[in-house]
């Protein structure tokens, strides 16, 4: 008898999920319903898009409707799933009526937590996320010679980079003493920030959003420290997971919002699966559910959960959390905790930090690392890390949350193998200086 | 109970991270701590929630974390 698999959301989860159930079970029949007019582009780039790094929004597209046609996915795009009744294995779909699952899976992402203040509801305030929107909104950018990119979260860290790159009077409004104060230290954002005062940002800092004002359109931010002239707002909030659907079937979630699963994504509905933005997961060292993570994880849970749905159970991992991104000139990224996010736990730490070069000293182009690395005392276990430089972040990035998730101590780090090659590496590795100092301040070099 | 131990989550990871980064900000920048209004309810997670949280050791503030409901608490065995 034909498997017959629902997905609800075709961004890098849904889309992750439909695949390895196609992968696993060929004969699967495979349902996929979107809110959106496309399924498999990257969201992510488009803020690349908008600064002009790339100079198409046809770029994202990953593949084409035809493709998945062909491939018998059925696709229902610009679809809103209304209702899960677990129970009787179906779902509402406005205008089709209860659509029943064998299996169900459910991708149905975040949303940006909305403003809590007067005039959210006005024109002119751009949440980035839909590739079709953003088109769109590349036309309003045209016209636009001021802007107020309202919090410093990552995705208001990338588009201030690109209003800037766009030679748009961009101005950075934040309630927090630095950028991306929830992820990121002081230290590792401090030279971001520089860099942005000299592509011409405007940083208001420990600065509120009081309103926004206007009569249809905005044309005004008032902030804490005084009202700003503006033609559009970027609004860079926090993403919440996006779960009244499963909420409303009653099934589980967790202290973060997001759907509890178990490692093979099994949400507490018998037959129903989730992935993406709107789970959580544990955090390898503590195990303390996190949710909210990169692109690549939903892609991977994604994967996991399509798997089971057509019925070969794998396993997803509690995650160490690599991240990377482009903020100003620099790159900055970490590994599960830094010191902002371990202090406010509390969770004990010993910190080694060091900055050193991503080539040769000698050779042209060289760029400046910082790299902080954090582990817990006694043990010395690498339990998280953060750094900022011009270039070889992400790799050190993925290395150290490989080094977290296999137990490596700060003595591994210190003296481990490095490649030395003058164009592209330092004789001293940035990563076993930062973890040779960490020894030195435990007092075990 | 979700929505009171999202409640709890929200608002306690929230405060320490404003406690933390106040402390932070004027290490390395110099700077003022995050603005945000003030109402009874940031007096209370501010000034009781936060001190109080502080005091505890790690090995049994974790226990607590870990004692709430999530996906922690599924099987991740394998």
């Amino acid at each position: 008898m034909t498997n017959t698999i629902v997905v609800i959301g075709g961004s890098a989860a849904g889309m992750g999920a439909a695949g390895a159930a196609k992968q696993v079970d060929p004969d699967a029949r495979v349902i996929v319903y979107t809110e959106l007019q496309d399924v498999a582009y990257s969201p992510c780039g488009i803020p690349y898009v908008h600064g002009r790094e790339i100079d198409s929004f046809d770029r994202l597209i990953l593949q084409g409707k035809d493709y998945y046609e062909a491939q018998g996915y059925e696709i229902h795009y610009e679809t809103t799933v209304s209702a899960v009744d677990p129970a009787a294995h179906t779902i509402q779909v406005p205008g089709e009526g209860a659509v029943h699952y064998d299996r169900l899976i459910i991708c149905t992402g975040f949303q940006y937590e909305r403003p809590d203040v007067p005039g959210g509801d006005l024109e002119g305030l751009y949440y980035v996320r839909d590739i079709r929107a953003a088109q769109r909104w590349d036309e309003v950018l045209d016209t636009v010679k001021r802007a107020v990119v309202a919090e410093a979260q990552p995705i208001g860290v990338e588009m201030a980079t690109a209003l800037a790159h766009r030679g748009i009077e961009t101005h950075l409004v934040d309630p927090h003493p630095w950028a991306m104060a929830e992820i990121a230290d002081p230290d590792i954002m401090a030279p971001v920030e520089e860099s942005w005062r000299e592509l011409g940002v405007h940083i208001h800092l420990n600065t509120r959003i009081k309103a926004f004002r206007g009569t249809e359109r905005v044309r005004a931010v008032e902030t804490s420290d005084g009202e700003i002239p503006v033609d559009m707002v970027v609004v860079g909030a926090k993403k919440l997971p996006n779960n009244q659907l499963a909420a409303e079937a009653g099934i589980k979630l967790g202290s973060t919002g997001g759907i509890i699963v178990d490692q093979h994504m099994r949400t507490s509905a018998a037959d129903v699966f989730a992935a993406g933005d709107c789970v959580e997961v544990p955090q390898g060292t503590t195990r303390v559910p996190v949710q909210g993570l990169s692109g690549s994880h939903a892609y991977a849970q994604g994967k996991i959960a399509g798997s089971g749905a057509a019925g070969t159970l794998r396993s997803y991992s509690p995650v160490y959390v690599p991240w990377s991104l482009v903020g100003g000139k620099w790159m900055v990224g970490g590994v599960s905790f830094g010191e902002t996010l371990a202090g406010a736990l509390g969770i004990p730490f010993v910190l080694g930090v060091a900055e050193g070069i991503s080539r040769a000293r000698y050779y042209p182009g060289f760029k400046k690392i910082r790299v902080k690395l954090l582990a817990e005392p006694g043990t010395l276990k690498l339990i998280g890390a953060q750094l900022v430089g011009g270039e070889g972040v992400k790799e050190r990035c993925d290395f150290l949350a490989m080094a977290a998730r296999h137990g490596l101590t700060l003595h591994d780090i210190a003296w481990m193998e490095n490649v030395y090659s003058p164009a592209i590496g330092a004789l001293n590795e940035p990563m076993a200086l930062a973890a040779q100092n960490g020894l030195a301040t435990a007092g075990r070099s | 109970m979700t929505a009171l131990f999202r409640w709890v989550r929200t608002n306690s990871e929230k405060y320490l991270l404003e406690a933390q980064q106040a402390e932070l900000a004027q290490r390395y920048l110099g700077r003022p701590p995050p603005v945000g209004p003030r109402t009874p309810q940031v007096l209370f997670w501010k000034y009781l929630f936060v001190p109080l949280y502080r005091r505890l050791p790690w090995k049994v503030k974790h226990l607590v974390i870990l004692a709430m409901p999530g996906s922690h608490r599924r099987d991740w065995s394998s």
